[in-house]
């Protein structure tokens, strides 16, 4: 269609694959046209592991999306996710000559330069940099030092990087179909850009992405991302409980777990059952509600229970003012919130994304945050910087969004 | 045969009914003596009993008295039970006077200030002195209320123990877990008074109410009896199709009930079934058939039932026990060779005990006497003082009769029973175990292969 505006997301997730396609219109504001998805295959923990089949998977999905906005799906911004994702926070720092004391754009350039030359694993290649606050002569917290006056200009940044090889894995499962792929986000990143509000960010906001096959998470501190990663643990495993505790196929624990889960404990009578009516293939059973439920607290426990620990490696947690928000298909859970309040001791929502305007109901699954905040994110990154070819997407740096 | 039951009819009781009273003392007590009022009980009197005028006069009770005028004179007790005994004491006479020609008295205090804690216990002595039988119902204060104040709150709940006929007790803690999250605080409290206010409604209602099955004062002190106060209750009525089910499922769904599970420990289960003209016999069968899955095979069960023409559509289950298996086998094997049964009360209370309280209809007698207390008592006050004594928590769970029957059911086979049936159900699973992950790169965090179920690693038994 030649729509220059046209802004597509792609999230290959282990139980679906998800397109989101939004137009941008005059004013900053996005409008979602259409979604399309399709039950992924040859996903697990958020990686691929069968690359065929994830490929078909995907043109399914994107022809889907074509159909129901109607429009040509050339290039797309791609989600990844997966355990091996890190993050870790760094400062760079430079000195401006002695002849000059005005800091312009291109200090600000070599100082996110600077702040990149750390040792990452030698396999690993950065996904983001992240600007959290720049330092001017020992000043704190200047957002934007270009223009003032300083000799000593130093940043913060959270950078978050993963494995180049997987990272790659998806990229070209993209591009073989062949779709061009404008940027890679990590898919907290790109929930939080659709679930949180700036005001929000600017209090302070932990946001939990617990999808099919991996459990994201970021945290904003001041309006800067302040720690971020992800577990390999997701619904699957739930699922994977649920059928090996109580000894039903994973088909029919999927569904248990949609339909009748939930992780509040001691809330149903002692005894009470869920009849699963027989099927072809299956007999048929009487489950306990309270061991069902029992599997899932332990599991959603257990989950927010690492995460609290790796947050509470460093002190972020506790400038968190806006709350813990929990997004993705498992936050449909019912009671995860209560969970998610008793185990970090402060008070979580159930997201989805918000800041939008199109197909509502869309944007009111939590499914499909992480797609839908890829637009954002591409809105955001994109009014500022050109395309780019994509040898230089892997390791580039980008500012633009917080 | 069919003549005679025509003309039967079932004789009017009303004209005999029992002089019941109700008495809230302190704040709380009167804030849910108020409750009682609004939900409205017919046949009883209500008391409220404070040392606060301006509380005093918000009440909407039918007689008041205000203790303690030369000691607080006319304030609060600023949380101290030692003030609010004094207040009893003070005005002993007039609370004597107001229980005169009652034979039950309910006595409702939250525990844990000053008022509530000092007085309560004394009005409770003083209310037995004039003949009835006491049923102290005591709120236990929010564990984010201090340690003080559950300090305070546990030294009055045992010398309540001592005192009353039978102590229901309340934990305002789980109270908690009935109101939504999102709820004021307000309503957490108000759920407490509510829930004060049914068991009052209710025990009166089972005693007034003449039934086919009368459940007297006997059943009620049989299946009050609690060494630690800790008592079930649950009240329920729906009009429903299903209505014996949903009646007993909501009756569960009280917090004292914990859903029905504390049932499985309880030694003695009193049930009252009210319905109208139209209760069945095979809805009472559904009620019991579900409520005895609840409870052990050895648990004796206290049924009673009563038809009661203003019920009309509705049917209503009143559950009340109390759990007892763990502090009676501790007394029994602890306690019970270094303390003497009854203690002989201090001498400081003789002069009180000239006129011992009559036990009326209390076939097993609960302890009438209040335990021992320390020899560094001060002659010159009447009654043992409330203040935190730790000699007085030593002899809390201090033995009471208990009915002989009661304790072969007691013996410790049911633990037993229990770690053997867990430690077969773990030996089912196969060491094997990562399902759907099998053949994936296994994600391991903290040294645990996340993969694996969590309630496998954990050792969690799941049904």
């Amino acid at each position: 269609m030649g729509n220059s505006d046209l802004m597509v997301g792609l999230e290959i997730g282990t139980s679906k694959i998800c397109v989101v396609v939004g137009e941008g219109r005059a004013g900053g504001t996005t409008k979602i046209l259409g979604v399309g998805q399709a039950p992924s295959r040859g996903v697990r923990k958020g990686e691929i592991v069968d690359f065929e089949t994830v490929m078909k998977c995907v043109h399914e999905a994107v022809v889907d999306a074509e159909q129901k906005s109607d429009v040509m799906i050339r290039s797309v911004y791609v989600a990844v996710a997966g355990a091996h994702i890190q993050s870790f926070n760094n400062r760079g720092c430079i000195t401006l000559p002695e002849d000059r004391d005005e800091i312009d754009d291109q200090d600000v350039e070599d100082v996110k330069i600077n702040a990149r030359e750390v040792s990452i694993p030698a396999q690993n290649a950065f996904l983001h940099s992240i600007i959290q606050h720049y330092h001017v002569d020992g000043q704190d917290g200047v957002l934007n030092p270009v223009g003032m006056l300083g000799h000593r200009l130093e940043a913060d940044f959270h950078i978050i990087h993963g494995v180049r090889t997987r990272i790659q894995n998806t990229l070209r499962c993209v591009k073989e179909l062949p779709l061009e792929v404008e940027d890679v986000v990590f898919s907290a990143l790109a929930s939080a850009q659709v679930v949180l509000t700036q005001h929000q960010k600017n209090l302070g906001a932990l946001v939990i992405d617990i999808g099919g096959g991996t459990t994201d998470y970021i945290l904003y501190v001041d309006g800067a991302v302040k720690q971020s990663g992800a577990l390999g643990v997701g619904g699957d495993h739930i699922t994977n409980d649920i059928s090996m505790g109580l000894r039903i196929p994973m088909a029919r624990a999927e569904k248990l777990k949609t339909e009748e889960g939930s992780c509040v404990l001691g809330n149903c009578l002692p005894g009470e059952t869920i009849l699963l009516k027989d099927d072809s293939g299956f007999a048929g059973k009487e489950v306990e509600r309270e061991g069902l439920n029992t599997i899932i607290h332990l599991r959603l426990r257990e989950t927010f229970e690492l995460l609290k620990r790796q947050l509470d490696e460093e002190s972020f947690i506790n400038y968190v003012g806006a709350g813990i928000f929990i997004t993705g298909g498992c936050s449909l859970l019912s009671g995860i919130e209560h969970l998610a309040q008793d185990v970090f001791e402060m008070p979580a929502h159930g997201a989805h994304a918000q800041t939008m305007s199109g197909l509502t109901s869309a944007l009111q699954n939590p499914q499909f945050s992480t797609a839908i905040g890829l637009i954002k994110y591409a809105q955001a990154v994109g009014a500022d910087r050109p395309r780019r070819g994509i040898g230089r997407m892997l390791g580039r740096l980008f500012s633009g969004i917080r | 045969m069919i003549q005679l039951s025509k003309n039967y009819s079932l004789p009017e009781r009303e004209i005999e009914t029992i002089p019941i009273k109700v008495a809230g003392v302190g704040t709380a007590g009167s804030n849910a003596l108020d409750r009682v009022l609004l939900d409205g009980t017919d046949k009883s009197d209500l008391i409220a009993i404070n040392t606060d005028v301006q509380s005093l006069a918000s009440s909407v009770a039918a007689r008041k008295v205000q203790i303690g005028r030369a000691v607080t004179r006319g304030l609060g007790t600023g949380g101290d039970p030692e003030l609010g005994y004094q207040a009893a004491i003070e005005s002993a006479d007039e609370i004597r006077q107001v229980f005169v020609d009652a034979r039950m008295v309910f006595i409702c205090a939250g525990l844990g200030g000053g008022t509530g804690s000092g007085a309560a216990p004394v009005v409770a002595q003083l209310a037995r002195e004039a003949g009835s039988l006491v049923i102290a119902l005591a709120t236990l204060p929010f564990s984010f209320e201090g340690k003080r104040r559950a300090a305070q709150a546990q030294d009055a709940l045992t010398r309540l123990n001592e005192i009353a006929n039978a102590v229901i007790c309340f934990e305002n803690d789980r109270m908690g877990d009935m109101v939504a999250p999102k709820a004021g605080i307000h309503q957490a409290f108000a759920v407490a008074d509510m829930i004060v206010s049914q068991s009052v409604r209710s025990i009166v209602n089972l005693i007034q109410r003449p039934g086919l099955i009368r459940i007297g004062f006997d059943d009620l002190f049989a299946a009050l009896r609690s060494q630690n106060g800790k008592c079930l209750f649950g009240f329920g009525e729906a009009d429903s199709d299903n209505r014996a089910h949903d009646a007993l499922k909501q009756a569960l769904k009280n917090p004292l009930m914990d859903k029905g599970k504390m049932l499985a420990d309880a030694a003695r289960v009193l049930v009252q079934i009210t319905g109208g003209p139209g209760m069945t016999l095979s809805e009472v069968e559904i009620l019991m058939q579900e409520l005895g899955r609840l409870v052990r095979d050895h648990t004796q069960i206290l049924f009673g039932t009563a038809v009661d023409g203003r019920m009309g559509n509705r049917l209503s289950v009143t559950i009340i026990s109390s759990l007892t298996a763990e502090a009676e086998i501790a007394a029994h094997s602890s306690l019970a060779p270094n303390e003497p049964f009854l203690a002989p009360p201090p001498p400081i209370l003789a002069e009180r005990q000239e006129m011992p309280p009559p036990q009326i209809e209390i076939k097993p007698a609960p302890a009438a006497q209040p335990s021992p207390l320390s020899e560094s008592f001060v002659p010159s006050e009447e009654m043992p003082p409330v203040e935190p004594r730790p000699e007085i928590k030593k002899s809390a769970p201090a033995p009471r009769l208990i009915a002989p029957k009661k304790k072969p059911l007691k013996e410790p086979t049911p633990p037993a029973e229990k770690t053997a049936q867990a430690k077969q159900e773990v030996l089912q699973f196969e060491p094997v175990t990562r399902g759907r992950f099998e053949k994936s790169e296994p994600t391991i965090v903290e040294g645990q292969d996340l993969d694996v179920p969590t309630f496998l690693r954990k050792n969690i038994r799941v049904k």
